[in-house]
């Protein structure tokens, strides 16, 4: 037995030398580089998004630091983050948040992607009192919770298709509708839910289905077997990127006539180009569009964003990454008002952005949601085969009437 | 029990020292220690099962998801009414005093302890009687099960996840947070190691060999085989009831498929770290849980968005070269070290034969 202690006393020495000798701390600001941590969502189910927030990201940085960079205290910063891949799991992103915090020294940090995951990781910023500014956690119970160094650009998740039930019931000639709906059992999707639960309460609406569907979606075809049975005015949708494709791969394939269907992430799942014509008339709440009127001086407007974002990354930006860009350029008007790297003092400066970007306005409420900008709807139309995301809601910004109801499928061709 | 031998005796007294002094020698560790604690936890729990008593289960992970629910709901059902702590997504806020929040997740772990325990008994009365891979898709189930029932479950968040009570904000230095839970879970571990080896120097761990090897003839030879199994199975929920319940805690948010009955992960993960090391070796799942806990720490994310496809390459290489896990194929090695006597002229006599 003692030469079995002796290995491990080898192998314990052998582990404690290792971990000593990487106990390496970055500063928060090294050399001409300001470090912002973060753990994105690189595989697991939430990829193709965290892949868009990380695009999103690095396009700002690099656009940032071209154009100047980050000017505190007379001298010029760049930006730089580092990435964790967060597997899409609230434990490895909370754990991931940590080690950013503790062993990186990161004291900056940018949000993960999904509501779940950026509650898992809020509670390790605010321990640690590190700014957080982030872009893809929408769920309502983030911003009730007092947290200090939270701020998030994009609109709370309830609010997401709340004006969907008030244009069905604004074209059933102001009379309750019946609402099919069904969401996916995750943090954002339940949050959108309240919105319709609270805006169905308002307008006298009757939610006749309601479905949860598994995280790991590809099948909702139980529901929509109920929709062909009962009819309802309206079906909702949600589900992240899987949702919004399921869905319309399998409202068609079985023919589902429903007079309005709403749903989120259409864009991130680039429906109209995956699914062409099978996905025309879906109505998709979305944080932005390129077509909105909003300027800054880094990206122009939003066209000229999502001309140069094609360019790099050979694909539409979804607003997923528009807002994620938007995380930086709040960062960096932050960090020049505060003229400092001293994290309260950052944070004070957080509290007080009122700025206009390509995405649109941001000012922080209370609980650090973004209350300037609101949310946009958009249908997907088509001509012949070519298919497009006209934005129909709210007027301001409407480039396109909004078509109602929906042709039976016996009459689209 | 024979008595400890002096040289044990230093080897245990130095890992426990290093325990103890880990979280300030290490101190930017500690959430990574702290993990490593339950992972060892798991991997030594899992060992009775899969490696002494030869049933594959999966269903560990039931237990440990039960322990960190519980966890948390007696921590907040105790001060405040759960239902409206979870209500959409946890809008409504409260906030724990210093007093009731040790309070609450002391009484949490407590029952995070004695449910699971009770449930792997009537679960185990029920499927035990399933053999080899019954058993263990039968488990397989039971975890998946769990993870969509709670997802619908409203009280403990539903969807929309548990934010776990808080760490007092009364106690403003930011490690201590770290370091309880640290302590916590390595008390844990000491528990877990002191019965586990309590067990291999019993007659119940022969039994549950017994059982491994041939449970007709076990049964034949009037060993109540479903008893030892149950409470067998009994034992680990236990441990794991509790690993989940301090997992909760320090995560500080509950999702039902991805963080409490986290069978994809924490699910493959401990029945991987066993056989790393060595099923039915006492220090097997030890050895394993910690290379596995390096391996993945230290090299996940240098090959960020490809660790899936190392950890696939792994466990290829581990099965394929040591199927026994590194205490198997050390004691192959070095039979004598394990207090293995080799017999010079048998063995020659036999290399004779041919």
């Amino acid at each position: 037995m003692n030469k079995i202690a002796k290995l491990f006393v080898t192998f314990i020495s052998a582990i404690t030398l290792a971990l000593v000798s990487f106990t390496s701390s970055f500063a928060k600001v090294e050399g001409e580089y300001i470090v912002l941590g973060s753990a994105i969502s690189l595989t697991g189910k939430y990829s193709s998004n965290g892949v868009h927030t990380q695009n999103g990201y690095n396009m700002a940085v690099e656009r940032i630091n071209k154009m100047g960079g980050v000017e505190v205290q007379g001298k010029k910063y760049k930006f730089e983050i580092i990435y964790y891949d967060d597997e899409s799991n609230p434990k490895r992103a909370a754990q991931l948040a940590e080690r950013l915090i503790k062993q990186d020294g990161v004291h900056y940090m940018l949000g993960p992607y999904s509501s779940g995951l950026t509650k898992a990781i809020a509670p390790v910023t605010e321990k640690y009192k590190i700014p957080m500014v982030e872009a893809n956690g929408a769920s309502r119970s983030l911003f009730t919770k007092g947290y200090k160094y939270l701020f998030a650009v994009l609109s709370p998740a309830n609010q997401y298709l709340e004006v969907a039930i008030d244009l069905a019931v604004e074209k059933n000639g102001g009379k309750g509708v019946k609402i099919a709906q069904a969401f996916e059992q995750d943090a954002f999707s339940q949050d959108v839910r309240l919105g319709i639960l609270d805006a169905a309460k308002r307008t006298g609406s009757e939610i006749i289905i309601d479905d949860k569907l598994p995280k790991e979606l590809n099948d909702m075809a139980a529901t929509l077997a109920k929709v062909k049975a009962v009819k309802p005015d309206v079906l909702v949708v949600s589900g992240h990127t899987k949702g919004a494709l399921t869905a319309i791969r399998q409202i068609s394939e079985m023919k589902v006539d429903v007079p309005m269907l709403a749903m989120t992430h259409c864009d991130a799942a680039k429906l109209s180009k995956q699914h062409g014509k099978k996905s025309e008339f879906a109505l998709c709440a979305s944080q932005w569009h390129k077509n909105l009127s909003y300027k800054d001086k880094f990206f122009g407007s939003g066209k000229k964003y999502a001309k140069d974002f094609q360019k790099e990354f050979g694909y539409d930006p979804p607003y997923q990454s528009a807002e994620s860009s938007a995380a930086l350029l709040v960062f960096k008007d932050a960090f020049e008002r505060a003229n400092s790297f001293d994290r309260d003092a950052v944070r004070d400066a957080l509290v007080d952005t009122e700025m206009q970007t390509f995405y649109g306005n941001i000012k922080f409420g209370p609980g650090g949601q973004n209350v300037a900008k609101p949310m946009i709807l958009f249908q997907v139309r088509c001509k012949g085969d070519d298919c497009e995301n006209r934005v129909v809601a709210p007027t301001k910004w409407a480039s396109d009437k909004f078509y109602h109801p929906i042709p039976k499928w016996s009459e689209r061709s | 029990m024979e008595k400890v031998k002096q040289k044990d005796l230093i080897l245990y007294s130095g890992l426990i020292i290093l325990g103890l002094a880990a979280p300030y020698l290490f101190s930017a560790f500690k959430v990574q220690l702290t993990y490593l604690c339950v992972l060892i936890v798991l991997a030594m729990t899992w060992n009775l099962q899969g490696g002494e008593m030869g049933y594959n289960t999966f269903g560990n992970i039931l237990f440990y998801g039960l322990g960190m629910y519980l966890t948390a709901s007696v921590q907040v059902g105790m001060f405040f009414p759960l239902a409206e702590w979870t209500e959409s997504g946890g809008e409504k806020t409260f906030v724990h005093t210093t007093t009731q929040y040790f309070q609450g997740i002391g009484v949490g772990l407590l029952v995070a302890a004695i449910i699971p325990t009770i449930i792997a008994g009537a679960i185990g009365y029920a499927i035990l009687g399933l053999r080899g891979h019954y058993f263990a898709i039968c488990t397989l189930g039971l975890g998946i099960a769990a993870g969509e029932i709670a997802g619908g479950i409203e009280i403990i968040g539903a969807g929309q996840g548990f934010t776990t009570p808080p760490f007092p904000a009364e106690i403003v230095d930011a490690e201590a947070r770290g370091k309880f839970f640290y302590f916590l879970s390595f008390a844990l571990l000491i528990g877990t190691f002191v019965f586990v080896k309590y067990i291999y120097g019993s007659r119940f761990r022969l039994i549950l060999n017994a059982i491994r090897d041939n449970e007709d003839k076990a049964e034949a030879m009037g060993i109540q085989t479903m008893k030892y199994k149950i409470v067998g199975w009994m034992c680990s929920a236990f441990f794991c009831g509790l690993a989940g319940g301090i997992m909760g805690g320090l995560i500080g948010y509950i999702d039902s498929t991805d963080v409490a009955f986290d069978g994809r992960e924490m699910g493959v993960f401990m029945v991987l770290m066993a056989i790393l090391g060595g099923k039915g070796t006492l220090w097997g799942p030890v050895i394993g849980a910690t290379l596995f806990h390096f391996f993945k720490e230290g090299l996940w994310t240098l090959i960020l968005g490809w660790q899936y496809v190392a950890l696939g390459v792994l466990i290829v290489v581990i099965v394929v070269y040591f199927p026994e896990g590194l205490m198997g194929w050390l004691r192959e090695k070095y039979p004598e070290r394990f207090g293995e006597v080799i017999d010079e002229k048998d063995r020659k006599a036999q290399v004779e034969l041919k």
